[in-house]
């Protein structure tokens, strides 16, 4: 009786064993996996190829690649696919390549045409004129031609920018700042009635006779500046003056029906059009047969995945599946430690980002009860206290946490960001200010006997007004592993300063990335490992950020809090450090201007207000030949897939370092 | 016939003292419990299995040799295959792995006991009154519906964004104030199938207060619901903690815990698997012991298993 | 019945009001910041924040952004997402994203049920034998053991031995699946063997059964007839609930494997303080709760007569 019950079941479970896999494979899939392929076409393993350094860039056996793909995670996807709404680089970094513009920027940041093929300034900045190409034209998702690209389209966007009602102010605060007339037209704007100013557009008067902005004919652009704008050209390849054609808009409408557009509904006029879009899972691009750059190295399609974290990415590309995967540190040090590892000779080193990270003390701590937190506000506006942190970290171990090859190649020791200006004679500002501060190769500011001295002199002096040690409140994301694991090397750093009877850091934790819970309460120290990142390529943009008693300084008005402070020698240097930088920021002959601004920045390094801590230099698996990728440290364009140098094959370390020679040999 | 009776049948003396005897069977409760617990061999060897494991974890960091509390990070160890000096390997910064794991497991036990014995405290009262007090059911009712009705996560995540993060007094709070709801369901519904028997209505009308009603009368029939619910609360609690923590809305690292640890672990262990193992080894003896151990007496627990 | 249960909806209809309230409130508790990018906390100044919570019309009072909600939500509009996909109506975003998370629960729902159910009955047949203890090590297991664990070892199995895609990918649809459809089945499986288990076992002891026995039916007749049968009318009431969840995706499962379902939507919304979408997901998943459990009372009604919907005493 039982054996037979058993067997019935049996066959029923068999039967819904059949059942279920019908049901798993009876689901509609697409059933083409072939039809757009995941672009690794590359059957062969990579093969160690045996490195005759000849030319360094053909020696690699591999193809150029066909179809790109790379991969992103979760916490940067996009919010809007519209250009002149998005500020975030999450967004902006796929766009630039849907979108082109007047400019672009080359492998070392200097500027190229695009659709302005001329482009020149007869009044040191000015007026500015743009003389566009005549064969650009705008296409939808299918790649039908909807319009001709003209000067017009820059009118059409720089009124939507600065129109609230349009643009929510979005980008507009460049414009505002540099462009005749655009701040007014843009109050005038914003205290319009709504349905009123949504009429508005290019031709309208009130917009042609405010703004410093015209077309002469359909291929000529003219602005005019507020004053002399020498850097205008920067904003030529941010997201706020990019084109925009009334058609889009006619067919779409503005306001929240731009913001929410879908790929399939956007024009495109850049190199790529955005054929797919699943959020939070992939994006796929495909090259735009009507971009007018006709000569341009493209793929064919680039694909965008989205993984849970980086060491999915790795994962992805050892198993062939992208084509690029920056390697988190335990990655890293698993390859470099095994020279068998199939991989060893793949590690590459990558360029700097574009970030300048510092340490930005707060002259104004409050406690968690918000009362003043007095002992750390009166060390901290103590020039030796603060000196003897500046000479005293040795930071070695914390460059190890980015890069533990070469952490030297992590130091900075200035607040600008290199490879942002130059020169006539083509120095680096950065360099100038190396000097200035007696540091000539950039390198080697930790000094510890000088750190003893300053910690003596320090003690001495702050004798009865400060209890040792002063505690330092280093905050944390709470769930941030990464920013734990460097506050725990940070905290050995610090205490190694003069002992943990000198200072003692506490590491705290907040809830969310957003540092303003902290900031906003005033419980930071300091804030450690900010990275700015230039909007445009003059000095002022970096160290207007520092300025005493200015609304538009940010680290002083955010972070450092100085206009509260009480001390009297930190705000007469602070007063100092300003007038300096307000000097040179009134030269406009180049040369002269950028030393002046070195000067002011040496003022400041030297006073310690802030601490140059970080170049972010990561080490990666690629395919992609980073010396040919757009590096420039300001604008939206450095992810434009355009003219990269791509290879089948995995590039090896030696053909790294010959390519990296090869592009500073070039220099 | 007979001769049957007689051998079937025998006087006895009339003795005073066994007339006075009564049918006393030498029952007790809780030895009942004790005696049908002790035979379930897995979960006793279970028991021992824990209570070993956290007799251990103090062993552990008295014996190991680093200590927590001092850890240094040392990148020329990072990633040290266990070996004689660093008995579990280094983690990722090169610190000693052992202390960390025996101490991350403290932290999390304390918590699920602590949350466990909240959600019991909690549940028994709310269960009671939801059950007993009329009036009470409809709001309660309600309370129930609005927080079972949406997924924890929505409130776990606005409370972690509100309060800064979950420490651990926090966290505490915060699972209990959502964990109470099983609990709370399971007494009421006993309390209201044994709330108008008979011997209760009896006990009402002599007088008795409704507090010895529910404490007297009704409670010995919860044990065992109560215990099984506690019992899986544990496991429940490490197991949301790693969740949490994986989401990064878990305790701050001032308290160390093994969700945190298998949450960085999960970076590495395809190239480094013992960061993994090691942590999910303990959390999977202490959540199988409290499962087999809920189980088992909650069985010994219920009276009509009993005789 | 039918006035039972159009007292039942309407009061359902007010809990998920005042869920909504106060996830809508506790919301608001939140530092405005977070509505914010990092960037954007960092370089905005305080007039343009204070600007666009403005025309987010966040710097209204709170009791009439509510009344502002209420308004919304009679005339069904659930608002438009802030930060996930800038000014999309919420709704267009919920529909996007459900399908995937529905394909997949119902897909793992299925084999869950087939697979539960049938080693359930294969545990009672072989009543402490050694099956039914396999059985029970599975549950315990799959039960005790933390999912992200789980979850793990599935991923590290799947991706180095059986080399399946670790991605989802709709293009390689079919292959990307198994290893989240493996994930979400595990756990669901061990619970409906236990519940069949469970109330096979409990059925088993009833005396009507004994009376089956002795008057000389056929085991098979009285398995399926009375023991499956019975035992699964209290799983039947869990069904309802459990495919209308399955719109809710799994959080886990879904942020392991880059799925663009439900799952990661509610917490992502959450963190970027996009307002409208957490208050339009709380309203779906506070609803779909509330159908599950009424649609599942319903549905024991059909399955067993002797069992009335009434007003009293039904609290689950």
């Amino acid at each position: 009786m039982k054996k037979k019950g058993t067997r019935l079941l049996a066959l029923l479970l068999a039967a819904m064993m059949v059942l279920t896999a019908c049901g798993g494979g009876g689901e509609p899939k697409q059933p083409d996996t072939t039809d757009t392929p995941p672009a690794t076409t590359d059957g062969e393993t990579p093969s160690t190829t045996p490195e005759t350094p000849t030319t360094p860039v053909t020696d690699n056996k591999g193809e150029p690649i066909k179809d790109f793909v790379t991969y992103q995670t979760a916490t940067a996807e996009m919010e809007t696919l519209f250009t002149l709404y998005s500020e975030s680089a999450g967004d902006l970094d796929y766009l630039t390549n849907c979108i082109a513009g007047l400019l672009e920027i080359d492998n070392r940041g200097k500027f190229l045409p695009a659709i302005a093929k001329e482009w020149e300034t007869p009044d040191e900045g000015k007026t500015w004129t743009f003389h566009l190409r005549d064969d650009v034209v705008w296409v939808d998702v299918n790649g039908n031609e909807m319009a001709k690209c003209t000067s017009k389209d820059w009118l059409t966007s720089l009124e939507y920018v600065l129109n609230w009602h349009k643009n929510s102010g979005r980008n507009s605060s460049m414009p505002r700042m540099m462009i005749a007339g655009a701040e007014e037209y843009f109050k005038t704007v914003e205290a319009m009635d709504e349905a009123e100013a949504l009429e508005l557009n290019c031709d309208s008067d009130l917009f042609k006779n405010t703004v410093g902005i015209e077309a002469p004919d359909d291929y000529t652009l003219v602005y005019h500046c507020v004053s002399n704008m020498l850097y205008f050209d920067s904003l030529a390849v941010s997201a706020a003056l990019m084109p925009l054609n009334q058609g889009q808009l006619d067919a779409v409408g503005v306001g929240s029906e731009m913001n929410s557009i879908e790929n399939t509904d956007l024009w495109y006029n850049g190199p790529y059009i955005m054929t797919e879009y699943i959020q939070n899972n992939s994006k796929t691009f495909t090259r735009n047969e009507s971009y007018y750059d006709k000569d341009c190295t493209l793929f064919d399609t680039v694909t965008v995945l989205m993984v849970d974290d980086v060491l999915m990415g790795q994962q992805l590309f050892m198993n062939g599946e992208v084509d690029i995967a920056p390697l988190s540190e335990s990655n890293l040090r698993t390859i470099y430690g095994d020279p068998n590892n199939e991989w060893y000779e793949h590690l590459v080193e990558g360029r700097p980002s574009k970030y300048s990270y510092q340490a930005h003390f707060n002259f104004h701590k409050k406690l968690d009860d918000g009362s003043e937190d007095d002992n750390w506000n009166n060390a901290i506006a103590n020039t030796a206290f603060r000196q003897s942190i500046y000479y005293g970290m040795d930071l070695t171990n914390y460059w190890a946490r980015t890069n533990f090859i070469h952490p030297e190649k992590c130091e900075n020791v200035a607040y600008t960001m290199k490879g942002l200006l130059y020169f006539s004679d083509g120095t680096d500002y950065v360099e100038h200010v190396w000097e200035k501060i007696g540091l000539p190769d950039g390198r080697g500011r930790y000094d510890a006997t000088k750190a003893q001295q300053l910690v003596e002199q320090a003690k001495q002096e702050l004798e009865g007004k400060v209890t040792f040690p002063v505690q330092l409140d280093h905050w944390i994301a709470a769930s941030n592993q990464n920013s734990l694991d460097q506050a725990v090397v940070l905290k050995e750093i610090i205490e190694a300063i003069g002992g943990p009877e000198y200072i003692t850091l506490n590491i705290r934790t907040y809830a969310t990335s957003l540092k303003k819970e902290v900031t906003d309460f005033r419980l930071h120290c300091w804030s450690f490992g900010n990275g700015w990142g230039a909007d445009y390529a003059d000095p002022e943009n970096f160290l207007f950020q520092e300025l005493y008693d200015d609304a538009g300084a940010l680290y002083s008005m955010n972070t450092s809090f100085i206009n509260e402070a009480t001390d009297p020698q930190l705000i007469e240097d602070y007063k100092t450090y300003t007038a300096m930088v307000r000097e040179a920021a009134g030269i406009y002959d180049k040369d002269e201007r950028y030393e002046k601004f070195a000067e002011a920045e040496a003022f400041m390094l030297d006073k310690a207000f802030v601490v140059p801590v970080l170049y972010q230099v990561n080490w990666r698996l690629t395919k992609v030949n980073a010396y040919t990728q757009k590096y420039a440290m300001f604008g939206m364009q450095n992810n434009m897939w355009k003219n990269w140098e791509t290879s089948t094959e995995p590039y090896t370390t030696e053909q790294y370092t010959q390519l990296e020679a090869a592009f500073n040999a070039g220099n | 016939m007979a001769s049957k009776q007689d051998e079937l049948f025998r006087f006895v003396e009339y003795s005073p003292e066994n007339a006075e005897r009564i049918g006393y069977s030498n029952y007790s409760y809780w030895r009942s419990v004790m005696q049908n617990f002790l035979k379930r061999k897995s979960a006793v060897f279970m028991l021992f299995v824990f209570v070993g494991l956290v007799i251990f974890s103090f062993i552990a960091l008295a014996i190991g040799k680093y200590d927590w509390a001092t850890l240094v990070t040392n990148t020329d160890l990072a990633f040290h295959k266990p070996d004689g000096e660093y008995w579990f390997g280094c983690d990722n910064l090169g610190r000693d792995y052992w202390c960390q794991v025996w101490y991350s497991m403290q932290t999390s036990v304390k918590l699920a006991a602590l949350v466990g014995g909240g959600e019991c405290v909690l549940g028994i009262v709310i269960g009671c009154l939801w059950g007993y007090v009329r009036w009470l059911d409809r709001p309660i009712t309600e309370l129930y519906n609005i927080i079972n009705n949406v997924p924890m996560i929505i409130y776990l995540t606005l409370i972690a964004l509100i309060f800064r993060g979950l420490s651990f007094p926090v966290m505490c709070i915060t699972l209990i104030a959502f964990g109470w709801l099983v609990m709370a369901r399971n007494v009421r519904n006993l309390v209201f199938m044994y709330r108008d028997r008979e011997y209760n209505l009896a006990s009402r009308c002599l007088g008795t207060p409704i507090s010895r009603v529910l404490v007297k009368n009704i409670f010995p029939y919860l044990i065992s619901v109560i215990v099984l619910r506690l019992a899986l609360s544990i496991p429940g609690t490490i197991s949301l903690e790693t969740t949490l923590s994986y989401l990064g809305l878990g305790l701050g690292i001032e308290t160390p815990s093994l969700g945190i640890l298998l949450r960085n672990a999960r970076n590495y262990f395809v190239d480094y698997p013992y960061l993994l193992v090691f942590p999910a080894v303990v959390v999977a003896l202490i959540t199988i012991t409290f499962y087999l151990l809920g189980n088992a007496f909650s069985d010994a627990s219920d009276p009509r298993n009993h005789v | 019945m039918v006035k039972y249960s159009i007292t039942r909806l309407l009061q359902s209809a007010v809990t998920v009001l005042i869920v909504a309230t106060i996830v809508f409130l506790l919301m608001r508790a939140l530092p405005t910041d977070y509505f914010f990018t990092e960037e954007e906390v960092m370089k905005l100044t305080e007039q343009q924040k204070q600007d666009r919570l403005e025309a987010a019309g966040l710097n209204d009072p709170v009791a009439q952004q509510l009344l502002r909600f209420y308004n919304e939500l009679l005339h069904g509009d659930l608002g438009k997402s802030r930060r996930i996909r800038v000014d999309k109506p919420v709704i267009e975003i919920i529909q996007e994203r459900f399908p995937v998370s529905m394909k997949l629960g119902l897909i793992s729902l299925g084999i869950s049920l087939v697979l539960g159910i049938a080693l359930g009955i294969l545990q009672v047949l072989n009543k402490e034998g050694p099956l039914d203890h396999l059985g029970m090590i599975y549950t315990i297991f799959v039960n005790a053991v933390p999912p992200l664990v789980t979850y793990s070892l599935v991923l590290m199995f799947g991706a180095k031995v059986l080399d399946l895609p670790s991605m989802f990918s709709k293009r390689n649809e079919l292959q990307s699946s198994i290893m989240p459809v493996v994930c979400l089945s595990l756990s669901s499986i061990a619970h409906y063997a236990m519940w069949t288990r469970r109330y096979m076992v409990d059925e088993l002891n009833k005396d009507y059964l004994r009376l089956c026995r002795v008057k000389g039916m056929p085991t098979k007749d009285i398995m399926i007839k009375h023991v499956l049968k019975n035992a699964f009318v209290p799983l039947i009431a869990y069904i309802p609930a459990s495919i209308l969840f399955t719109i809710g995706g799994s959080l886990l499962v879904e942020r392991f494997f880059g799925i663009p379902g439900m799952g990661p939507l509610l917490v992502d919304s959450i963190g970027r303080y996009d307002t409208p979408l957490v208050q339009g997901l709380v309203v779906l998943y506070a609803s779909m709760s509330v159908i599950g459990v009424f649609l599942g009372d319903v549905m024991m009604t059909v399955m067993d007569p002797r069992i009335k919907l009434t007003g009293k005493g039904d609290t689950r």
